[in-house]
């Protein structure tokens, strides 16, 4: 069976299950994907009557993580009083991932939410197309059988579809929501535990300290400081950003290097034990930059040392938020 | 004035001709992200590109720009201005929606009373613009909606057409004009490059299949401030910068004063701001007057669309459709632009009726 027939099967049930969650007011709006009005993109959709969920989509494009919109709550989606109305959220394993984790972060209030659960076969690496593409407009992107087929005017280009998924996708061991079947509707299973051999981590692992920062460097060189990686991070959610605090300045504002790379750094700290691999980071950032390697050597630092993969369930704390009397802390003094 | 052929393998010649006097900057290309960058070897000028993801305005608009510096000691603060404003620039290879963002921006800079940006106006002022036009524009260019032409010479020094292999060039200000004149080992175009110029430029403009009615945009933008459009229209927004970071006419900046104060000195630096950062219009009581997302959605559209027209008679969007590729969720301005026109037309059939 190819891509193509999975995501027409998977937009279908989409569309089901919407319109039964709707019709029968187990919730007031339902957050999902619609085509994008460009190639090599989706538009996150806020969809209010039965009558429109044909414009909810599935397809490898669609790279937000929708769990983004429920912290902070917009006032689209409260009532007039101001509380949350109740939420159907489209959800590859990834936002499911997200929701749980906003759950046990008390962020989110899993009464109010409904998982319309799918099973994600995985994101197109927009930036990797568009750089191999270079400059020439794209018209049309298609996923025919297993292959990306990019169009333009008088050319035709195809890319086999498990080469050019997000490198995250490739090693993802969560693709439908871990979820008991009371918060997802659709696809979902209960894991407790996932196994991960974190085998794309060793190749940056056994880098140099000079290697891994000239690689830290060279990936931020073109940031804009537009935070677009920040803000459609699904737990990027504070008030207050540690780099927008002012009263007291704590770290600098400016576009060089050094403040661009304390930026991202401490942000992917604040991730350890909480990133969920989604990689809407890199989906969105304008100019490409992808630092998931640092999230993924984090991700494998927390699995090693304290067995823990975040947004499982919707119960347990990280290992930042958590402590026990036995613990160890035996690494603390270790450089790596 | 006659017109000249550039034959593409004189770029270099042009370059080394040019970059004793000038501080050269063209497209270059760095792993995808095309700007404007100062040329060091004439090889990475990129000029067969659609157009560049940063705007040319990074170049007299950097992202980061050290306004003066200073030191100081127990009594006393001396301050270093800039010495680098009187040297000549020379921008090559622009297109004309971001040469006239340049007119926009030395509007913008220098109408607001006695307030006046010198050093942006300063250096606009040493500034040469060697334009070309756009043979193939994007899907998403709209220029030929807001006053601008894939083919708009006037806001540029001297104007390069694209025949193939050569360029057609044509001296547009007295400035471009005197250049063409030092440049005396370029060849005479024929007739011949001419019509085939022209003919370019036709094609060119029949390319741009985006319409919009901005006028209409305007027009209705006047009495919707209040109106629930834009609660959808800022839904999917997520609030990050790249509409305005890569918008060639958003001129808003933060101003930051860091000091060192082991060493005594310090420096006044200046970054891009934007409106669409919930801190920009954050007060120091802690009051924000655009407090949601639906605000400073709104904000972006009104100043552009609204604000501009009605303070300077201009729109404030050159159509070059940056926000609308880039934008992280696709919440794509032409969308947004055709919703807003469609709230007059409900309300007109509602009259009727």
């Amino acid at each position: 069976m190819g891509i193509d027939t999975e995501n027409q099967e998977i937009e279908n049930s989409i569309r089901e299950i919407a319109k039964k969650l709707l019709s029968e007011n187990q919730v007031d709006v339902i957050i999902g994907y619609a085509e994008g009005t460009i190639p090599l993109s989706s538009t996150p959709i806020f969809i209010r009557k039965e009558e429109d969920v044909n414009k909810l989509i599935w397809n490898n494009l669609c790279y937000i993580n929708l769990a983004n919109y429920l912290v902070p709550l917009m006032p689209q989606l409260c009532d007039s009083e101001g509380n949350a109305l109740k939420i159907g959220i489209v959800a590859k394993g990834c936002v499911g991932r997200a929701v749980n984790h906003l759950a046990v972060e008390k962020q989110v209030d899993l009464e109010k939410v409904k998982m319309i659960g799918i099973r994600c076969n995985g994101i197109v690496n927009r930036s990797k197309i568009n750089l191999e593409i270079g400059e020439k407009e794209i018209l049309e992107v298609s996923i025919s059988g297993n292959d990306i087929i990019v169009k333009g005017k008088d050319w035709e280009k195809k890319f086999p579809y498990d080469q050019y998924i997000n490198d995250l996708c490739k090693v993802c061991k969560v693709k439908s929501p871990s979820a008991s079947n009371e918060t997802c509707v659709g696809e979902c299973e209960e894991i407790e535990s996932i196994h991960d051999e974190f085998a794309d981590v060793i190749d940056f692992e056994s880098k140099s300290s000079e290697e891994k920062w000239n690689y830290i460097k060279e990936a931020l060189e073109p940031c804009t400081l537009c935070y677009s990686c920040r803000q459609a991070c699904p737990l990027c959610y504070c008030n207050l950003c540690f780099v927008d605090q002012n009263l007291p300045v704590w770290f600098g504002k400016t576009a060089e290097l050094p403040d661009i790379i304390v930026f991202h750094l401490i942000r992917a700290f604040h991730l350890a034990g909480r990133c969920v691999a989604c990689g809407a980071c890199s989906s969105v950032c304008p100019v490409g930059i992808d630092l998931n390697m640092i999230t993924r050597k984090l991700e494998k630092i927390v699995k090693d040392r304290y067995d823990f993969t975040s947004g499982l369930n919707a119960e347990t704390l990280p290992p930042m938020m958590d402590f026990k009397m036995e613990d160890t802390e035996e690494f603390m003094l270790e450089e790596d | 004035m006659e017109n000249k052929i550039l034959k593409k393998d004189q770029i270099g010649k042009l370059y080394n001709e040019l970059v004793g006097e000038y501080k050269f900057y063209a497209p270059k290309n760095h792993k995808g992200n095309i700007s404007f960058e100062q040329i060091e070897k004439p090889e990475d000028i990129l000029l067969d590109y659609l157009n560049s993801k940063i705007p040319p305005k990074s170049v007299l608009f950097p992202k980061m720009e050290v306004l003066f510096e200073y030191t100081l000691d127990d009594k006393d603060v001396e301050i270093t201005d800039r010495q680098d404003l009187d040297e000549k620039t020379l921008i090559f290879g622009i297109r004309p929606c971001d040469a006239y963002s340049f007119e926009l921006f030395a509007n913008f800079f220098s109408s607001h009373g006695n307030v006046k940006d010198e050093i942006y106006l300063k250096k606009k002022e040493n500034t040469t613009l060697i334009g070309i036009g756009c043979n193939t524009p994007r899907t998403t260019c709209f220029c030929t909606s807001v006053n601008g032409n894939p083919f708009k010479k006037d806001d540029m020094d001297l104007f390069l057409t694209d025949l193939g292999d050569s360029y057609l060039v044509e001296g547009i200000s007295d400035k471009g004009k005197s250049l063409i004149e030092r440049l005396s080992w370029l060849s005479n175009a024929k007739e011949a490059d001419l019509k085939k110029s022209e003919e370019l430029a036709k094609k060119a403009e029949e390319a741009i299949v985006t319409k919009i009615d901005a006028k209409g945009a305007v027009k209705i933008l006047e009495t919707s401030f209040e109106h629930p459009i834009w609660d959808e229209i800022s839904e999917a927004c997520v609030g990050c910068g790249t509409c305005a970071y890569l918008c060639p006419t958003c001129t808003c900046f933060d101003v930051i004063d860091e000091t060192d104060q082991y060493n005594k000195r310090g420096r006044r630096i200046r970054i891009w701001d934007t409106c669409q950062s919930c801190l920009y219009t954050k007060e120091t009581s802690g009051h924000n007057p655009r407090n949601t997302k639906i605000q400073r959605c709104r904000n972006r559209i009104m100043h552009k669309f609204s604000y501009y027209p009605k303070n300077y008679d201009l729109l404030g969007c050159v159509g070059c459709g940056r926000c609308v590729y880039l934008c992280p969720v696709n919440n794509d301005l032409r969308v947004i632009l055709n919703k807003i026109n469609k709230i007059e037309k409900k309300e007109e059939k509602k009259a009727v009726v």
